[in-house]
Order: C-alpha cells, then structure tokens, then sequence
C-alpha cells in the first residue's frame, strides 16, 4: 500500500484528532512493503491504542509487523490488550519494552511455558514474609534475589518450573531463603575474624571489609555464600518443613559447571551441589573438610562458623583463583548485596540519629535551666545562646546488665535529669546499633536546643498583637501539669473550591465497592427488633403475657407492658470526621485519604447516621484552622463532594485545637454515640516546639477532655513511627494502624462498620 | 430441693482439668477468693480464661455456672423469674441466684456483650455487700462466703458500644491473660490435642506467624483453642495442612489474600 493511501486511512482512524503530518509518515513508513490484509490486522487496532497514548500509537505501528513475524494475526488483539495493560501499569516504557521483547514477554506464554511475574504473587507473599519474619519487611523486585535487611528483594518473574502453582512454590522458596538469611545473621556473623569497628561509621561493613582484606574478595564472598546458603537450607529443613519437601523435587539436580580450568569456580559449584543435593560428591573436599562442612547443617551453628571455614577454604583455593569467574548463583540463593545492607543500615541509623537527635533537643529545650528561671534568660536571646553542657549516661560503665537496675539519667550543665520514656528507649535502641551511644548525637542535640532556645522559647508569641479570633482554646502543659489558658486561636475556614474529575474518578474506581458498601452499610440500618414488654405495639408479647398471669397468680401486681413493637434500631450515632490536611499529606496519603471520604460518605448515606468532615491544619497557636467540608446536618451533595475533591496539604499538624474544636461542636449534638473518627498521617506537630512529648501529651490530654465529654475517639493512621507512640495517646483500643495508604479506602469504611456494630 | 440438688452437680468439676499457670494468676485467684473479691478476666479469644475458671471451680471445689452474655439477656434471665406450672405460679432461681444461693462461682463470659442495664444487677453483689436482691420476691440473697463472681471480656473488640462502664470495671480484681508462651503454648496443645510434641511445636509457631499479621488486617491471630482444634484434627486421622485449613485458616479470616497467605504459612510448616 503507498503511503498516502495508509496515511489517508490513518488519519480516518484517529479523526477528528489532526496529528502531526511527519510523525504520521515516520510511523507508518515500516506498513509501506506490507501485504494488504496484514496492513488491515495492524491498522484494525489504532483506534484502540490511539485514546489510550499517541506515543503508544506510533510506536506500535513501527513494531507490529516485527511481531507479527512471532506470532499468528489472530492473536495480536492479545497483545495489544497486554500492551495496554504494561502501559496503564509501567508507562510507555514499559510498554516498548514489552513490544520490543515479543519472544521473552509474550510468545513464551504463549506457547504455554507460563512464567509467573512478581505484581501476580506479591500481595499473597508479603503477609506470607510478615508472618516469617514477625515484622514489617517489604518485597520488591529486582534482576536477582537478595535482601537489605528491611526489604527482600525477588525476581521479576520466576518461570523455572511447568505451572503456576510451582513457580509460585519457587517464589515462596526464594523468599524463604532471604528471610533465612536474615533469621541466621548471615550478615554480621558475631566472629572474632572481623574487624572490631568504632561503629559510628556510615562507610563500611565489618563483613565487606572482611573479604576486602583477603587475597580474592569475590572468591571469599562467593564462599561464604554458598556456606551459608547450605546453612539456610538446613535451617529451612528443620523451620518450614513442608516447604522444602514440597520444593526439592522442583530445584535442578546439579548447578552450571565452570570452565575446566577455573579450579576455584569448581570448589563454590562443589558447595552448591552440597546445598542442593545434601551430600558432598567430591572425595577431596570431603576428606579435607567434610566434617566441618557437615557441621553446617546441625542446629546451633552460627555464621561465625562459615566465616571461618570460608577463610580456611579461601586459603586454600586462592592461588588457583586466576581465572576465577563467579558461577551463576542458584536463583533462589540469590546474592548477598552488602552494599544494600549497608545502605538499609546506614539509612536506619540515619533515621534513628535523626529522631534520636530530635527527641534530645526538644527535651533540652523543654528542661528548664537549672539556676535560671523556667522563662528563660533572654539576655542572649540576640546572639548565639550557649549550648548547654549536656552528658547522657546510661548503665554507669557503659556495660549493659539486663537484670540490674538500669541507670538513665541526662546531665544538663551538671545537674542529673530524669531521662523520659521515649527519650530512654530511643537512648537504647541507639546503643543496640550502635554499640554505644556517639558523642556527636549528643553534641548536635544541645547544639541544635541552644540555636532553637536563642529563636525563642516554645509558642512564644508570634506577632505581637493579634486580631482575636472566633474560637480560643487552653493547650495542656505537662510539664506545669496545668492548662496554658486561652493559648490557642482557632478558625474555622472554608476550603477554596477547585475544580477537578477526582469525584468522578472515584466513583468510577470504586464503583463495584461502593455498591457493596452501600448494601453492608444497609444491612446495619435495617436491623429490625423486637421491643418487647411495651404498653402498646403490632402484636401480644407471649412471654410477659405469661409472666404477668404468673405474677397475678402469685399474688404480685401483674405487669401492663404486654406488647411487641418492632422498631428500626435507633442507631442515634453521630459521628466527626476529623482529617489531618498537613502538609505531609501530599501525594498518595492525600489522594488515599481523599478517596476513603468518599467512600465513607457514600456508605454513610446508607446507613443514616448523622456525620461531618473536617479538615485542620495551621501554623503555630495564633493560627490554628479547622476547614469545613460538611457539617453535621447538612446534605450530602455536590457541594461537599467538591471540597472533599479541593482538600489540598496545608501547614503542621497541631492536632489539640482542632480535637477540642470538635468537642465543642460536639457539646450543641444530642446523640446516644458520638464518635469522633480521626484521620492522620504522623505524630501532632507544628513550627514552633510543639513537638514530641509535649504534643503528644496535649494531644492525649485533648482526647481524655473528648472522652470525659462522652465523645468517643478513634484514630487510623498510617504512620510506620506510630506503634511508639499512638497506644499512649489514643489509648490500647482506640486506634488502628495501616501499613499500607492505598489500603485506606477499602479499610475505612469497614472499620466504622466494625466501630459502630 | 432434691432437684436443686441434681441441677447443681452438673455443675461440679469432679476430674482436675488441665491448667498450666502463667504467673501467679492462681494464687491471685484463690486468695480473692478467700478475701470475697470478684475477679475480671481479660483477654483474646480462646486464650485459656474459660479454662482458667474451671480450673479454679476444681480448685476451690466450688460448681462452676457459666453463663453466655449476649444482647438479649435481661435481668430475669439472671436472676429468675415466674413459671407456670401446672396452674400454679413457681419461682425459678436463674443462673446468678442459684450461685448465689448454692455459694458456687458464677461466670459471666463476654460480659461486655450483656446489655448495660443487665450488667448492673451484678453491681451489689460485686462489692463488699455482697448480696443480690431479688424484687419480684421481696428477697434480699445475702451470699455466702464460699460464692465468687466472675466476668470475662476481650478488650481487643474496638466497638464503641462494646465496652465496661467504669462503675462495673472498679469492682474488681483483673487479672490479665495472653496467649502463653511458645513453650508453654506448645505444651498446652500437645497435651490438649494429644499430638506429637514436634507437631505441637509446629502449630505454635503457627499461631505467631499468624499473630504477627496485625499490621496486615488480621485483627486476631490463631487462639490457642484453634491450635487445639487443629491439633485433634490431625490426631484422630485428617491430613494436617486439610486440619490447619478448616480449623484455622478460614476460622481466621475471609479476606482472600490473608488466606492466601496463611495458606502459604501453612505448606511451609507441614
């Protein structure tokens, strides 16, 4: 077909988009040599990629007689569809990648040798790690396995073995193997090998600098991988049983086997042929190390072991490590990727240092001065202020005596402080890193509490004369035990309107679960019963009936309340919604949340209860703000569906105020349940030192004050610090944590079902 | 009386059951006892606070009368009410009053279920007054030393309408219950369910796979009675991943990727 004759079609096809003329030609320049009815089968699909991407468009123009050289025309619809499908998850390079890869990405599947990808088996297997673990690791994907610590990386996509339910079998036996890399310590074997390290360092690892330091580094480390893969297989064995019986028969029978030279490489397959078949097949390493190597699968081992014998072994076979190159590790070993153990160890040590630090400061700055007044000494308040001379000491002598009574106490300029809770169990959680606490965490926190005292003294006044404001409220100071009165000015603002689809969007997204939310949600209002032993009613109450003939007999006055009524469960529930607009909400938490208030209204509708929803924020005491997006009463219509679609991140999370604003609305509201349902993404936080313990401690306050008013709180979060704090603010019951944000919208709606049921 | 008599027995525990003391929640027990306290049980589900009670009852060689809480049980369903029988109106002693008059331990499992009207009935008998009038005899039940109360409630149900009033919780002495520890647990369903002490062991390490999922949206993890459950399964004959999945897995959960997930737990382990 001649250009212009595809172009004039094309251009059919697309209308009335005009696309550009040139990247028109250059698109359809590889149909021109094509046989008619093939051009056809390619074109027939432009009006189904077009809408979806141009881009995506004329990319597959130029790919799809290339692909069709792979497969039948018949089945190019399918791997359009899949095109899409990889486009709609990865983007447009995803995509390409697909099309370009057809033999890999989709052929392969076709002809039925049916790989599994990682998306299909994540959400099954990160419960499944959890549960091994007993802590919050995450999966992802990545070209080998391996693991950093916090995160166990798989492979993108396993198809080793013939069905799904085997290479899902591989997946779960690689992911077991990383957890038991991890339970076995393989990565930092407590051996007297390593080198001792004032651990403050971020640079290195002891066992990288371990193997740095002997003659063949990869030898070494390849060693000791595959030491402590027969480790981990034995401790598998003994641990999950019936994952390995199930996963033998799957793995292969002997590794790649080296060149013939490489007599090194031949030891480390040697090892893998241990780990895989359980008995050593050559005579000479049995006969020289056989009994250690058995050693490894007894119970009790630990990786101090295999460093050991990795040394003695990398002796051995070192001089024969010329032309050493690394066998392919078996897939479901993996790697060991000491530099991502780094990395996850440097980045929670940074984050420890970080809250560590921040948690010192702000209880330096909240220490009164010993010898000044609780005020403050301002004289200096122009320049620098003196950091002030700060010691922490922890377990006199720096040994750890677990049954002792542990000494914790802060120095300030040397008068002894109690040392609070937090601050005590972050001090400790440091010294479990660390090995000792570093000076310089110390140092930067008083550094940082005399530049903040020199700023000026926690919520002190802002801008001098301020216009008063509609609402003022106290904020509980614990350190005083008592109110600071009148301290917090409080208004209560409109969201600016915006437009946006994000409504129609939702809707559209969560169609099939707002229907069956509407159907829960309708359920609960329609739970009819019986009132029984009423004055009057539809029908006669048998058993007070009886009773009351019973009681006449027995010469008691008879009861008069002989009848059944059925009344619709008074549900009498009002209920606040109360969201965090910080602005660590931008991005997903926001758009999460968003989309649960959606929901949660759309379901609230249902079942009939009274609600509101408002958003706060603010930026110190003189600006506290609670946005209004629906109020208790008012319909649930356009209007609010639009400022539900307009909250946008403002400023800090001074989370007292708004708590006591509500308490407030709630005072005017005549309810049997009044439940207050908050909605955050971190700890109660503004600019100036509202922070840590003391925000804290005025949020809890705030709640009990809700509580004491016969309000009911009840907090979701889905802060990952959360645990450390939200049982103390909330109290045990009152809150719930979610691990993942984009689990929200599903989950708030069930969690007021549970609440209110 | 001679009926009063047969009823009660039933409600003896004559073989010792089997309990394995967390801590001194028995010595706690027993001397509230002594002292005239009532005791508040809390705890999950299935982690031994109905067994503790029968163990006590044994104990103490008092009948032990249980009752279910549920929302629909009234104040007569307690303390008794009139019947007719054959054209005459008899009294009849309700569970509470028949404790009472008896001196037996009475248990009220899941309270909290109780309405907060019926709950209230137990408030003069759950202090130093120790009596329960009945109003629609006239009587005032003075109890006897040898009665006890007890009520148990799992504090992990974040109802808002599910909860103690203060005025009831202050009444009594609380004793805490978990799930035992893992050598402890595995112990306990070995001896339960009658099973091999590596299978026990297995099931065990089950339970904190399971209990670790929290975070996940699982708001309980396996009780030490579904253990149990599981582990007689396996004794009498039922392949024991079949066992683990209908007497744990789906007793667990509905969501499917939590099933999923603990399926997956469980070929691990079998």
């Amino acid at each position: 077909m001649e250009l212009d004759n595809l172009k004039e079609r094309f251009f059919a096809l697309v209308a009335p988009d005009l696309p550009n003329d040139w990247e028109v030609e250059e698109a359809l320049e590889g149909l021109t040599g094509a046989a008619p009815d093939l051009v056809e089968t390619v074109l027939a699909q432009v009006p189904v990629i077009w809408p979806v991407s141009n881009s995506l468009c004329y990319n597959y123009l130029g790919q799809a007689v290339g692909a069709l050289s792979c497969f039948p025309p018949a089945e190019l619809g399918t791997w359009v569809n899949e095109t899409l499908d990889r486009y709609e998850k990865g983007g447009l390079q995803a995509a390409q990648r697909f099309m370009v890869h057809v033999e890999e990405e989709f052929v392969c599947r076709l002809r039925g040798i049916a790989g599994l990808r990682f998306d299909e088996v994540q959400g099954r297997l990160l419960p499944y790690v959890r549960g091994l673990a007993g802590r919050d690791l995450d999966l992802a994907a990545a070209a080998t396995a391996c693991t950093d610590g916090e995160t166990i990386y798989l492979p993108r996509e396993i198809s080793l073995a013939r069905g799904e339910a085997d290479n899902f079998l591989l997946y779960k036996l690689t992911a077991s193997f990383q957890w038991a890399f991890l339970e076995l310590g393989s990565f930092a074997p407590a051996s007297p090998l390593l080198p001792a390290a004032p651990d403050t360092e971020l640079a290195w690892l002891p066992l990288a600098r371990f193997f740095d330091s002997l003659a063949h580094p990869g030898l070494a480390a390849d060693i000791y991988l595959q030491l402590e893969s027969i480790r981990a297989r034995a401790f598998l064995a003994r641990e999950l049983p019936g994952l390995m019986r199930e996963a033998l028969p799957l793995l292969p029978a002997c590794p790649a086997w080296p060149a013939a030279g490489d007599r090194a490489g031949r030891l480390v397959s040697e090892l893998q042929c241990y780990c895989l078949s359980g008995d050593i097949r050559d005579a000479s390493l049995a006969a020289a190390h056989g009994r250690r190597l058995r050693h490894l699968v007894e119970p009790g081992t630990d990786a101090a072991r295999s460093l050991e014998l990795c040394r003695d072994l990398h002796a051995q076979w070192c001089r024969d490590a010329g032309d050493y190159h690394s066998p392919q590790p078996l897939f479901f070993q993996g790697t060991f990727r000491l530099d991502l153990v780094l990395a996850a160890r440097n980045r929670r040590r940074r984050s420890l240092e970080q809250r560590f630090v921040d948690t010192l400061a702000t209880v330096l700055v909240q220490t009164p001065a010993p010898g000044k007044g609780t005020g403050g000494d301002r004289e200096q308040a122009a320049g620098e202020a003196p950091a002030p001379d700060v010691a922490l000491v922890l377990d006199s002598g720096g040994k750890r005596h677990r049954d002792a009574e542990q000494t914790a106490f802060l120095r300030i300029n040397n008068e002894q402080v109690a040392l609070d809770e937090e601050l005590e169990a972050l001090a400790r959680e440091v010294t479990d890193e660390f090995g000792f606490l570093p000076p310089r965490f110390i140092s930067s926190a008083a550094g940082r509490a005399g530049r903040a005292a020199a700023i000026g003294a926690p919520g002190g006044p802002a801008g001098g004369g301020e216009v008063q404001a509609p609402v003022v409220y106290d904020e509980w100071d614990h350190r005083r035990n008592g109110f600071r009165k009148n301290w917090c000015i409080m208004t209560e603002k409109e969201i600016p309107v915006t437009r946006s689809t994000f409504i129609a969007a939702t809707l559209a997204r969560y169609r099939g679960q707002i229907v069956r939310l509407r159907n829960q949600f309708e359920m609960m209002r329609t739970t009819e019963r019986f009132l029984r032993r009423q004055r009057d009613g539809d029908d006669i109450d048998l058993d007070a009936l009886v009773e009351s003939l019973a009681d006449s007999r027995a010469g008691l006055p008879p009861s008069d309340r002989l009848f059944v009524r059925l009344a619709r469960d008074g549900r009498d529930i009002a209920a606040l919604f109360l969201v965090d607009m910080s602005n660590s909400t931008q991005g997903w938490v926001g758009t999460a949340i968003k989309e649960a208030l959606v929901l949660i209204c759309e379901a609230m509708e249902k079942v009939g209860d009274r609600y509101g929803i408002y958003g706060f924020s603010g930026m110190r005491r003189l600006r506290c703000e609670t946005f209004h997006i629906k109020h208790l009463d008012e319909p649930y219509g356009d209007g609010v569906r639009q400022r539900i679609g307009s909250i946008a991140p403002q400023e800090y999370t001074r989370m007292a105020p708004a708590i006591r604003h509500m308490t407030a609305r709630f005072a005017e509201v005549d309810a049997r349940i009044r439940l207050l349902v908050i909605l955050s993404d971190g700890k109660p936080e503004d600019y100036d030192d509202y922070k840590g313990e003391y925000a804290i401690e005025d949020t809890r306050h705030a709640l009990l004050e809700a509580r004491s008013a016969g309000i009911h709180p009840f907090c979701i979060t889905i802060d990952h610090h959360a645990h450390e704090y939200m049982a103390h603010m909330y109290g045990a019951a009152n809150s719930i944590f979610l691990d993942d944000v984009r689990k929200l919208p599903a989950r708030m709606p069930e969690i007021y079902r549970v609440l209110t049921s | 009386m001679a009926g009063k008599e047969i009823r009660l027995d039933a409600h003896r525990i004559v073989d010792e059951p089997f309990y394995l003391a967390q801590g001194d929640e028995v010595r706690i027990a027993e001397i509230s006892y002594r002292c005239g306290m009532p005791l508040l049980l809390k705890g999950p589900t299935g982690c031994g606070k109905t067994r503790f009670m029968q163990y006590l009852a044994w104990k103490l060689g008092r009948p032990l009368i249980t009752v279910s809480c549920h929302d629909d049980l009234s104040t007569s369903d307690l303390v008794g009410r009139y019947l007719i029988r054959a054209g005459e109106a008899v009294w009849m002693d309700g569970p509470l009053t028949l404790a009472v008059r008896a001196g037996a331990i009475c248990y009220l499992d899941e309270v909290v279920e109780a309405r907060k009207d019926t709950t209230v009935v137990i408030h003069p008998l759950a202090d130093d007054r120790r009596e329960l009038p009945i109003e629609k005899r006239g009587e005032l039940l003075r109890a006897p030393p040898e009665f006890m109360l007890a009520v148990s409630y799992n504090p992990g149900y974040q109802s808002v309408l599910k909860d103690l009033k203060p005025s009831t919780r202050q009444r009594f002495v609380a004793l805490s219950f978990d799930y035992p520890a893992p050598d402890q647990e595995a112990e306990i369903v070995q001896r339960e369910a009658d099973i091999a002490p590596e299978l026990a062991r297995q099931l065990v390490r089950l339970a904190g796979m399971t209990r670790s999922l929290g975070d996940s949206g699982l708001a309980e993890g396996a009780s030490t009675r579904l253990l149990i459950q599981a582990g007689k399964l396996v004794a009498r004959g039922i392949p024991v991943r079949a066992a683990c999945q209908v007497a744990i897995t789906q007793a667990l959960s509905d969501d499917p990727e939590l099933l999923a997930a603990i399926d997956e737990m469980v070929s691990s382990l079998f």
